[in-house]
């Protein structure tokens, strides 16, 4: 005879088991959260309009004011000045004291009329240029002409802060004959376009390759071995690591790139790269979508006369564009994401001004350039991770939404 | 006329459709021919920077770039400790997990907890790997100093189980959500008309139904603790002799060995990448070979 | 003789929809009773009332009282777990566990936190001899329950239900998807096993019901028309519906 277990015995080995899937769910929570607050706590300080439109490499110039405004005149103190701020009455002009790594003296506003409107790059000799004032600008070492007609020189070089930079612009110069300025850098911009090169090529290419493959597959393939074959083959794909991607590329691809004037890894040779990573993701979503439509659908379409690929292209593609949309955005997540394949391919040069045949990082890859520094930049690092994440949680949400109205349209 | 027409423009839409899918499937085929044919070289007689022993390649317990050592043999066994490692920290949870979403929790904590592991499979692997050499590493820097082991700033064989575990995480909750989804709902209601619970039945009953779709899923996730490359990178620490035993001491991955360094590299140190991705291809191959073998093994008392 | 169930007014809704109109009927001990009726007429629906499966279905409510062995099934303190360990249920579809063949008759037994190997197996073997299992499957207990045929796996269910030695076993079209032969070893089976045990049987077949069951209830649109001995009810209907349905005016 059975006995029957009490039932409190049996009510505690339940709560047991119960609580240990709650345990392991809490934990999963617990380390996303951990993940999301370090990037916020260590990067959103780091997060400034700056960032998003600055170069990354600072750059130097040597900047004159065009002679008939290089005078001294008389200007008011702008309304909202700064308490840490100091305003030079004669040149109507704003600097600030900036402790950022190391010392320095920004210029942060210019009154109008002010002669700083009127700046020539003297950079490069014989080819003189107008230069346009911009807030942020350091200021690192004045050369003028004082009462006395001397030519003498001041600045953050010579361990003068604003304050001092202003006494001496007020009190002694006449005259500027040239300014030695530095844009700050460390900003993204140039990370920026490359990922959208990087999206663009390897969107354009794995869009149409990836949807007619899928196409292939559902539409027309017949269930037979070689079928079942090239599918597996590109279900494969999903399992390769994305390294290996990288390696593909550079020994395929870049010849490729190469026959088109590339000499070095490129962005056209990373976005050709992901193409061929972003496939398997497209025709897998693709196929999803095709899956859905119901077969009366294209049934009704033959049976008017239209051809097969007329019943695709009029009837069956217009119905899975919601499902091509999911692919395209799990694509851009991907491309917004991968790194290791693209190390290989677009090397790890942060490039300011990048195009199709040259070197570039995407936001990815600033991440790891950043971690792969002398010291790393924690911050920076974390603060483009962040960007990356707002990013990806924009894709989850649009995806939700994409897949509520697509499920609503067949339902 | 028209007609003609129409029906070459259709043969024509579908020779382009084959051609996409032929070149989607060739992709593998390249991708394996041409990382062997490039990791091959250095073991050819007429390799232009000197010939790499292949034996001492593959057994090698020594990676030294600057003396032209590169001895792989340990590399490989790290790579699958670390790997497996966190499958055996990240299986447990993940399984539980996919049980709590799928049958356990009320509908609304199920449907939180799904946009958590979908986030956390959105992650890309560099915010992992700045998160890892940060947070894990200071971590690890405490458990080990508690020890009174003193870790390589904490980078560490540890960091990377613990890293790869997080990893590896979502991809094998959300197979095994899919697999315990696909129980048959028969089963499970022959097992309460038993007389079991709710719990005894999700975690006998269900559970074991669903173990091939959950074993899948470990397969899969297994092939991403291999394959992660920049994240790994960042907290390996790259050891130069090996095997390494040690939790706290660094370590040293296929992947991280590919990485690490690329930016100023050129000749034998560049090219040995492909012998190591070469490596790579063989150790996926094989451990998916042979888990496959022991899935099926399993898969046959169902 | 004292009847197993009582059932007086048993109604029962899906959220506005009335599946089951006031049933009152009485199943007697250790009979055969076969609950007839066309498909959708709520013979499942109350057969699953008997064993509160229909505990797990969402907005499922019901009215009247059932009575098991003079206790109210649905009192608010009944153990529902401990009360289908003595009412078992054999299902439509043949739905062993994959597991092995000894896992499976021992599943019970084990949630019942039985643990020593040696009274699992004499658990198992009695069980499976009941069930006339014991000979086909002896030798091979360990595996998958899976290989079985279809016949066997519906008798492992039964053996799966008879070892948790149940005072009632419900079956719900048992024999359904099974082939003529498998089904009339399933038959002998139930005829043996009611020496034993009471057995509810719902099933399609009229034929079935009047080789197997000792009464019978003919349900239509939830409600029951007749029940009666089974002979009466295939000789002779008292209710114009019930000749109606056995001699296949309608189905």
């Amino acid at each position: 005879m059975i006995q029957r277990q009490r039932n409190k015995k049996r009510r505690w080995s339940d709560y047991i088991c119960n609580g240990m899937t709650y345990g392991a769910s809490a934990i999963s929570a617990i380390v996303l959260a951990a993940i999301l607050f370090f990037v916020f706590i260590k990067g959103a300080s780091s997060i400034r309009w700056d960032l998003f439109v600055q170069d990354y490499w600072p750059s130097n110039y040597s900047i004159t004011i065009e002679t008939d405004k290089n005078k001294v005149g008389e200007f008011e103190v702008p309304t909202s000045l700064d308490e840490d701020a100091y305003f030079s009455k004669k040149w109507g002009i704003v600097l600030k004291d900036e402790k950022d790594g190391e010392e320095s003296v920004v210029m942060t506003q210019i009154v109008p009329d002010s002669p700083f409107h009127y700046l020539l790059d003297q950079s490069v000799k014989n080819n003189i240029s107008s230069f346009q004032w911009k807030e942020g600008l350091m200021l690192e070492k004045l050369d003028y002409v004082d009462k006395q007609g001397n030519t003498s020189m001041a600045g953050s070089l010579f361990m003068q802060n604003a304050e001092d930079i202003v006494k001496v612009l007020d009190e002694d110069v006449t005259q500027i004959t040239s300014m030695y300025v530095k844009t700050k850098g460390g900003g993204i911009r140039g990370s920026i376009i490359s990922t959208f090169y990087l999206l663009g090529i390897s969107l354009l290419f794995a869009l149409p390759i990836g949807v007619s493959a899928a196409l292939y597959l559902h539409e027309y393939a017949r269930k037979n071995k070689v079928c079942s074959w090239l599918r597996s083959m590109i279900e494969m794909l999903t399992g390769v690591p994305s390294i290996l991607y990288g390696l593909m590329g550079v020994s395929v691809l870049f010849p490729v790139t190469q026959m088109f004037g590339a000499t070095t890894t490129n962005l056209l040779l990373g976005g050709l790269t992901l193409a061929i990573l972003l496939l398997p993701t497209i025709i897998r979503s693709t196929e999803e979508a095709l899956r859905v439509i119901p077969q009366s659908l294209r049934d009704g379409s033959l049976s008017l006369g239209a051809t097969s690929s007329q019943t695709i292209f009029k009837v069956v593609l217009p119905c899975a564009i919601p499902g091509i949309l999911t692919g395209v955005l799990l694509s851009i997540g991907r491309v917004i994401g991968e790194s290791a394949a693209l190390i290989y391919t677009i090397g790890t040069f942060i490039n300011d001004s990048p195009g199709l045949l040259t070197q570039g990082t995407s936001l990815a890859v600033h991440i790891w350039s950043m971690m792969n520094m002398e010291q790393p930049n924690f911050e920076m690092a974390a603060a483009i991770s962040l960007i990356i994440l707002a990013f990806v949680c924009l894709l989850n949400i649009s995806m939700k939404i994409l897949s509520k109205y697509w499920y609503r349209k067949w339902n | 006329m028209k007609r003609k027409k129409k029906i070459i423009a259709d043969k024509l839409f579908r020779t382009l459709f084959l051609s996409a899918t032929l070149l989607s499937a060739s992709v593998i085929v390249l991708i394996i021919l041409f990382i062997v044919m490039k990791g091959i070289q250095p073991f050819l007689p007429q390799y232009e920077h000197g010939q790499v022993s292949l034996f001492s390649f593959l057994f090698g317990t020594t990676w030294r770039q600057d003396q032209h050592i590169y001895g792989v043999g340990y590399i490989v066994i790290n790579t699958l400790l670390t790997a497996f490692g966190a499958l055996l920290l990240s299986f447990p949870l993940s399984v539980l997990t996919a049980l709590f979403i799928a049958k356990i929790a009320p509908p609304k904590l199920a449907g939180f907890m799904r946009s958590v592991v979908e986030l956390l499979a959105g992650i890309p692997s560099v915010v992992y790997g700045v998160f890892a050499s940060s947070v894990i590493t200071s971590m690890v820097m405490q458990i080990a100093q508690s020890f009174g082991v003193v870790t390589a700033g904490g980078n560490s064989f540890l960091t990377v189980i613990l890293l790869l575990a997080i990893m590896i995480f979502p991809t094998m909750t959300s197979l095994s959500i899919t697999a315990i989804q696909a129980v048959d709902k028969d089963v499970e209601l022959g097992s309460l008309a038993l007389g079991a619970t709710k719990t005894q039945t999700h975690f006998k009953v269900v559970l074991s139904s669903a173990k091939s779709g959950i074993f899948a899923g470990a397969i899969l996730g297994l092939g991403r603790a291999f394959g992660e490359a920049s994240a790994v990178a960042m907290v390996a620490g790259n050891k130069t002799f090996g095997p390494t035993w040690n939790l706290f001491d660094i370590t040293r991955t296929l992947t991280s060995t590919m990485l690490t360094g690329l930016k100023e590299t050129t000749g034998v140190d560049y090219d040995i990448r492909f012998s190591v991705g070469m490596v790579l291809i063989i150790v996926i191959f094989l451990s998916n070979g042979i888990l496959h073998m022991v899935k099926r093994r399993i898969g046959k008392i169902k | 003789m004292e009847p197993i169930f009582q059932v007086e007014h048993l109604s029962l809704y899906y959220g506005e929809k009335q599946v089951l109109k006031d049933l009152n009927i009485e199943i007697k001990k250790n009979k055969i009773t076969a609950l007839i009726g066309p498909s959708g007429c709520g013979k499942s629906t109350f057969l699953r009332c008997l064993n509160r499966m229909n505990d797990l279905i969402e907005n499922c409510r019901i009215e009247g009282n059932i009575y098991f062995e003079q206790d109210d099934l649905y009192h608010a303190k009944r153990d529902v777990v401990e009360l289908r360990t003595k009412v078992g249920m054999v299902f439509q579809k043949p739905n062993p566990f994959p597991m092995s063949i000894f896992d499976n008759i021992a599943y019970g037994p084990r949630c019942q936190g039985i643990k020593k190997k040696q009274v699992l197996m004499e658990i198992v073997e009695q069980a499976l001899k009941k069930a006339a299992l014991w000979d086909e499957v002896k030798d091979r207990l360990q595996d998958s329950a899976m290989g079985l045929s279809g016949g066997q796996q519906q008798r492992l269910c039964i053996a799966r239900a008879i070892a948790m030695e149940p005072e009632v076993i419900l079956m719900d079209e048992p024999t359904s998807a099974l082939d003529p032969i498998a089904t009339a070893k399933i038959e002998e089976l139930i005829e043996q096993l009611k020496k034993s045990y009471t057995i509810i049987i719902v099933t399609h077949s009229m034929q079935q019901a009047s080789r197997v069951s000792d009464e019978t209830a003919f349900f239509l649109l939830g409600e029951i028309v007749e029940f009666d001995a089974t002979s009466n009810i295939f000789q002779h209907p008292k209710d114009k519906r019930t000749e109606d349905y056995i001699t296949g005016r309608f189905g």
